[in-house]
């Protein structure tokens, strides 16, 4: 601090100050560069540009002429060429064709969803159960329930989650001309497509 | 230690050498004591601390040699530590029971300075960095059994990582960094702060957190590793189930130093509130615990309010910890009907135990100072008792009690027997520990009785009983208690001949021991116990000084 009370010049700053507020500057200058180095610490595999295949557990590409009304199977995405890495429980997805009362018949993407089948509150896998009078995902964990048009929880310890982890990420589809099925590139954030065992926000 | 070295042979001079040198290096600051007689373990809890973590890091070096943080191998890498490598089923079950013994060991300690108000005399860094020092225990021992990769591992994965994600603004990019994404990076991370980053920043906080005088009390050490042993050996820890996504988990409760946060969530109230704030709180108000606590003595009979606060967090400790335990045994409740706990009720029960130990500390306080007026009224007995005087029937309770544990014991070395031996060899191994410390104690305390003069009818009994708090037995000394400690640093008190003696040679201080027994005693209890008794401890060695 300076000894002396600084001259009354109304509001100016003594030079003094001035060249300890620069000192302060350089030195915050000097190590911003390094605070995107935080990008070291979350993971990166997860970012893909390209679309990808809904490949069904037999291998094949799913088909919007093949693939049944009111039927789910449980995709991996992104698929790693490493097999242990697609046993990760967050790279299961569940690929539902909704019923034919939430519009499972139309022949076009919005018949289909893809939701990550962790469950939004303890992360077991939740599955779809197409039988009559369920027709939701359920987790046999603590039994929470998933409605497959939205992916937002309706029951269970899920549902009294506040948002965003009350609703499952979701993946985008597009059909090409054959009636194969593509994911397009996702956008992980709680606005895009979510963040997988968290949640996302409803758009 | 007894130990008389007569000759100067090239051995001891390459010894006294090292010794020279050491004298350079910041190892003489601190200044270790053997206790020449049996001195309370409550002085010493965290040295004992310390050395549970030693043992932890011996093993959980050993441990991974064979450990393998990968995904889909980490349990089964565990089930061959466990089953095929030799002597690995050993060193798990000791890095296991270690862990809990040192969380354990930990919270004791950590009450035991906060009733004796040891925080006091400028200790404030001390305690602080300790209570930082437990936080990053409970840590350490979390990502321990997170690492196995079993189905309970899992859960307590993923209530970390939702209660890392629940921090408003940073929690989903705090999870992110911490957590990776997916299992694969958990387990890789959680290895990474389990091996590394945890202990090595708990190392650098010991090195703040260590007091300067330490106590290295051989037969406790040797009692807590055999202890450890045993535990091992009577109730092996279990692999538990593989971790399967597809497979819904049982019931799974998390280690018991995190059960009482547990139930807090099971209320199924906001995560964040009940997974973050509320711990976080908790342990807020115990690093500012120094303070606010202005009082001027010591003793928790003179700090009501302060010993009322501490009662009432090991109540609800307690409480919470078992209710975190306890399940609902109805099977045909669904199963999120058992889990959650009633908020209303938890939380009633939580407020209700606020004046419920506030009033037991009212109690015990009365109490006490009702049992020291009655002790200070009744002539001072004669000296020459032992320390230990049960009436008879206790002894015979105790005998009894004894037995059954006995019973026990040997009912659980017999189906350790059943399971493959392995157990029943850290069994046995523990016992033997157990049985060296109490013969070197035997021998310690025979060595002490063989050279101490006739005892002296007038001779004060200082620190004899293991008393839970150290100024309890002292009687009030009104004036220096309360000006002492903040006058002299326990720095000072080196300057006391005896004390001076135990640090520079042992020799020496086994000589000393011997010429005056009530002095080395006194000096070495002198240490554990920091200032209250320094004041008694002093006096009593410049009175022995004064007959001779």
């Amino acid at each position: 601090m300076t000894q002396q009370a600084p001259p009354g010049s109304g509001g100016k700053v003594s030079r003094r100050d001035f060249l300890k507020l620069m000192a302060a500057a350089g030195t915050v200058m000097t190590f911003a560069p390094f605070v995107d180095w935080g990008k070291f610490l979350p993971n990166p595999a997860a970012n893909v540009s390209e679309r990808a295949k809904v490949e069904l557990p037999d291998g094949s590409q799913a088909n919007i002429k093949t693939f049944q009304v009111n039927h789910s199977e449980a995709i991996i995405y992104p698929k790693a060429d490493d097999p242990s890495l697609n046993k990760e429980a967050f790279r299961t997805w569940q690929f539902i064709r909704l019923p034919e009362e939430l519009g499972g018949n139309k022949n076009d993407a919005s018949a289909f969803r893809v939701y990550s089948m962790v469950c939004l509150h303890l992360w077991c896998l939740w599955k779809y159960w197409p039988e009559e009078g369920r027709k939701r995902g359920e987790c046999p964990c603590h039994g929470s329930m998933y409605d497959p048009l939205t992916g937002m929880a309706f029951a269970g310890p899920a549902s009294l989650q506040s948002p965003p982890s009350n609703v499952l990420p979701v993946l985008d589809l597009e059909v090409d001309n054959d009636g194969s099925i593509w994911i397009k590139p996702p956008n992980w954030s709680v606005n895009g497509n979510g963040i997988v065992g968290f949640g996302r926000y409803i758009t | 230690m007894v130990v008389t070295l007569h000759r100067e042979n090239s051995l001891v001079r390459f010894l006294r050498w090292a010794y020279a040198g050491v004298d350079r290096t910041i190892f003489m600051a601190l200044k270790f004591t053997f206790p020449s007689r049996f001195v309370s373990p409550l002085g010493f809890l965290g040295m004992l601390t310390f050395v549970i973590f030693i043992i932890l890091g011996i093993t959980g070096a050993l441990l991974m040699l064979w450990y393998e943080p990968i995904l889909d191998r980490a349990w089964d890498s565990v089930q061959n530590i466990n089953d095929t490598i030799p002597y690995g089923f050993h060193m798990r079950n000791i890095h296991y029971h270690a862990s809990n013994a040192m969380v354990m060991m930990a919270i004791l300690h950590m009450y035991y300075q906060y009733f004796s108000g040891r925080y006091k005399i400028r200790n404030e860094i001390l305690w602080v960095t300790g209570v930082i020092l437990g936080v990053l225990t409970i840590l350490e021992a979390f990502t321990g059994y997170d690492i196995i990769f079993s189905e309970r591992a899992e859960l307590a994965i993923s209530i970390a990582a939702s209660l890392t994600n629940s921090i408003p603004i940073l929690g989903p990019q705090m999870r992110d960094a911490f957590f990776g994404s997916g299992f694969h990076d958990f387990v890789l991370r959680f290895y990474a702060f389990h091996v590394f980053l945890l202990p090595i920043a708990m190392l650098g906080l010991m090195v703040v957190h260590f007091p300067r005088f330490l106590v290295f009390d051989v037969p406790m050490v040797m009692a807590i590793t055999g202890a450890i042993m045993l535990t091992g050996g009577v109730f092996p820890v279990e692999m538990g189930l593989k971790f399967d996504p597809n497979v819904p988990p049982g019931i799974t409760v998390p280690e018991w130093y995190l059960t009482g946060l547990y139930a807090f969530l099971r209320t199924q109230y906001d995560k964040f509130v009940t997974g973050v704030a509320w711990p976080g709180l908790f342990i807020f108000s115990l690093l500012i615990i120094p303070f606010v606590d202005k009082y001027k003595k010591f003793s928790w009979k003179d700090r009501p309010l302060i010993t009322a606060v501490g009662i009432t967090s090991l109540a609800q400790i307690i409480v919470t910890t078992y209710w975190g335990f306890y399940i609902d045994p109805n099977r045909t409740k669904s199963l999120l009907e058992r889990l959650v706990i009633d908020p209303i009720f938890f939380y009633i029960v939580m407020l209700l135990l606020v004046p419920l130990s506030f009033g037991f500390t009212y109690m015990m306080i009365k109490l006490a100072k009702n049992a020291e007026a009655n002790a200070k009224l009744q002539p001072r007995k004669p000296g020459g008792k032992t320390a230990i005087n049960f009436p008879k029937k206790w002894i015979y309770i105790v005998f009894v009690v004894l037995l059954a544990f006995q019973v026990y014991l040997n009912i659980s070395a017999y189906y350790a027997v059943l399971n493959g031996m392995k157990n029943y060899s850290l069994f046995i191994i523990g016992i033997i520990m157990l049985v060296f410390a109490g013969m070197f104690h035997i021998y310690r305390h025979g060595t002490t009785m063989a050279r101490a003069p006739p005892p002296k009818p007038t001779t004060p009994p200082t620190t004899a009983k293991p008393m839970p708090s150290a100024p309890k037995t002292v009687p009030p000394v009104p004036k220096p208690t309360t000006t002492e400690p903040l006058t002299a640093p326990p720095v000072q008190k080196a300057s006391s001949s005896a004390q001076v003696a135990t640090e520079t040679s042992g020799t020496a201080a086994a000589a000393a021991a011997a010429a005056t027994p009530q002095t080395g005693a006194s000096a070495s209890s002198n240490s554990k116990t920091g200032d209250t008794t320094n004041v008694l401890a002093e006096r009593s060695s410049t009175t022995e000084v004064h007959k001779k």
